[in-house]
């Protein structure tokens, strides 16, 4: 099994597609929805997805088949160091507990992996050291 | 075991004082005692880096030719104080930019000013007989302004509150991101190395006091506004805010490493500031207080659903269990946070601790010391005689 977090783009005359239904019937992957927006210009979608690598793979190329326009995504949120004074005030805000505090050396030590691009930190930090990329 | 200030003095003019962070100074206390700590040890440094929104600095621009008594004016676009004489100005930290675009004040213009760069300078004027001239758009820098300096009038806060959250939404407040149903905690003192928590009555923090200000030099120039020595005591050390220091220093010689401009999303904008204080250890009496350790010191929670400023603490928790982490309240597990910088604490009172060892900065008995006693007043709304 993998996790791979996804960014979904979809013109307006998809979004009435079932995406998720297929993903979880045809190919067996769990996903977790992390963001969604949709506007008149079309629907944004970050999804986390949790499947065997092949069917991850084919449920991709599913969705690249419909003309939905997929993005893996490595990094959403991004600190800049030279920003970061290690307060720690995104310690307690992070629902993912992706931020911690090393309390040998007090710097904030951020755990991509753990990521959910919720954003909370973003607004959170007074030094606006956290940055979101999606 | 008494010490002088002359005789510390002397020894950091030989080269060998002995100075110890409060950190080092605590396990040296703990391993050997107060009484052999207190004997051994000349100096120990403090440090703290947190938010200081009454702050700011004067400025003195130099006359334009031909002069201007400027009644606005505006250094990137953000406006400062200039009802004082012709080209003086006072840019306060919290003061916004006019206008929309992201969140600039005069906290981004002191770092602008620190680091080099340019600042564009507006301002107008009525036009007098001596200062004729109407309105100047120029640059400035620090290399062109005659006098640069912070004039800082609470800094350094003896002990601060801690936030919570009871309500059903998320508040936006100068504590941070307080999330509903007491989502989280905030607190925003240093504890163990903060400089007004290690000597609790300012036996040798005063007027005139020389501290490390922004990375440069500074000194205590007055009590604090809202300078208070009211709050109940714990190992004699005031639990929740009391006093305060008004603090002055010179822009140059600060660095940008020691001022970090703050956005509290929701509530507007401050500067982080570090300061560090030197405490001479006189006898074992300031070594007691020197060497408090966080599981000694305490903060009260306030809830800041509570819009009154006569809100009272809904708990009290030391500052060892504020840093671990997360603290049980009303039997909730509750994440804590810190708005001040643990890491840049540690940093400051370092760099002090040598700056000391290489005789770089002298100790210096306050020319006068602070108020022994003051309680803190309230804003009510009275008629002329209620106020007489």
């Amino acid at each position: 099994m993998t996790k791979k977090k996804i960014k979904l783009y979809f013109q307006p005359d998809k979004v009435n597609e079932p995406i998720t239904y297929h993903l979880v019937k045809e190919y067996d992957i769990k996903f977790n929805i992390l963001r969604a927006v949709v506007e008149e210009k079309g629907g944004r979608l970050l999804i986390e997805v949790e499947g065997q690598p092949a069917q991850i793979s084919k449920g991709i190329a599913y969705l690249q088949s419909i003309g939905v326009d997929v993005k893996e995504m490595n990094e959403y949120v991004m600190k800049d160091v030279s920003r970061c004074t290690n307060c720690g005030m995104c310690v307690s805000i992070c629902p993912a507990g992706a931020i911690e505090m090393d309390r040998e050396t007090w710097e904030v030590i951020f755990d991509q992996g753990k990521c959910i691009a919720c954003g909370l930190c973003v607004t959170a930090c007074p030094p606006q050291a956290m940055k979101l990329k999606i | 075991m008494k010490r002088t200030y002359e005789e510390i003095n002397a020894k950091i003019q030989r080269g060998d004082a002995v100075v110890m962070t409060a950190e080092e100074a605590i396990k040296l206390a703990e391993s050997n005692g107060i009484e052999k700590a207190a004997k051994e040890v000349d100096v120990v440094t403090t440090g703290t880096f947190g938010a200081m929104c009454s702050s700011g600095a004067f400025i003195n621009f130099g006359h334009s030719e031909p002069p201007i008594r400027m009644k606005r004016v505006w250094l990137n676009g953000v406006p400062a104080y200039t009802g004082v004489a012709s080209v003086d100005a006072y840019i306060g930290v919290t003061e916004e930019r006019e206008g929309n675009g992201p969140p600039y004040g005069g906290a981004h213009v002191i770092e602008d000013l620190v680091s080099g760069k340019a600042v564009h300078l507006r301002a107008t004027a009525s036009g007098t007989d001596c200062y004729p001239r109407k309105d100047i758009d120029t640059y400035i820098s620090l290399r062109t302004v005659n006098q640069a300096y912070m004039y800082n009038p609470r800094n350094a806060y003896q002990n601060y509150g801690v936030a919570t959250n009871s309500s059903d939404r998320t508040l936006s407040t100068y504590m941070g991101k307080l999330l509903p149903h007491y989502g989280n905690m905030t607190y925003s003192s240093a504890g163990q190395l903060s400089p007004l928590l290690k000597d609790p009555t300012l036996r040798t923090i005063g007027i005139g006091t020389r501290i490390f200000l922004g990375g440069g030099i500074g000194y205590v120039a007055w009590e604090g506004t809202q300078y208070k020595t009211t709050p109940p005591v714990k190992n004699d050390v005031p639990v929740g805010p009391a006093r305060s220091l008004a603090v002055i220093g010179d822009l140059r010689g600060m660095s940008t490493e020691f001022l970090q401009p703050l956005t509290f999303t929701g509530y507007g904008i401050s500067l982080a500031i570090g300061i560090g204080i030197p405490i001479p250890i006189l006898d074992e009496d300031i070594m007691r207080t020197a060497v408090l350790r966080d599981d000694q010191l305490f903060a009260p929670v306030f809830d800041y659903a509570i819009q009154s400023r006569n809100r009272k603490p809904i708990a009290e928790f030391s500052y060892a269990q504020l840093k671990s982490g997360s603290v049980e309240l009303f039997g909730k597990k509750v994440q804590t946070s810190s708005l001040s910088s643990y890491y840049k604490a540690r940093i400051i009172a370092d760099r002090l601790k040598k700056m000391i060892e290489e005789s770089e900065f002298m100790l210096t008995r306050p020319v006068e010391r602070l108020p022994e006693e003051r309680t803190q007043r309230a804003l009510d709304v009275c008629s002329r005689e209620d106020v007489l």
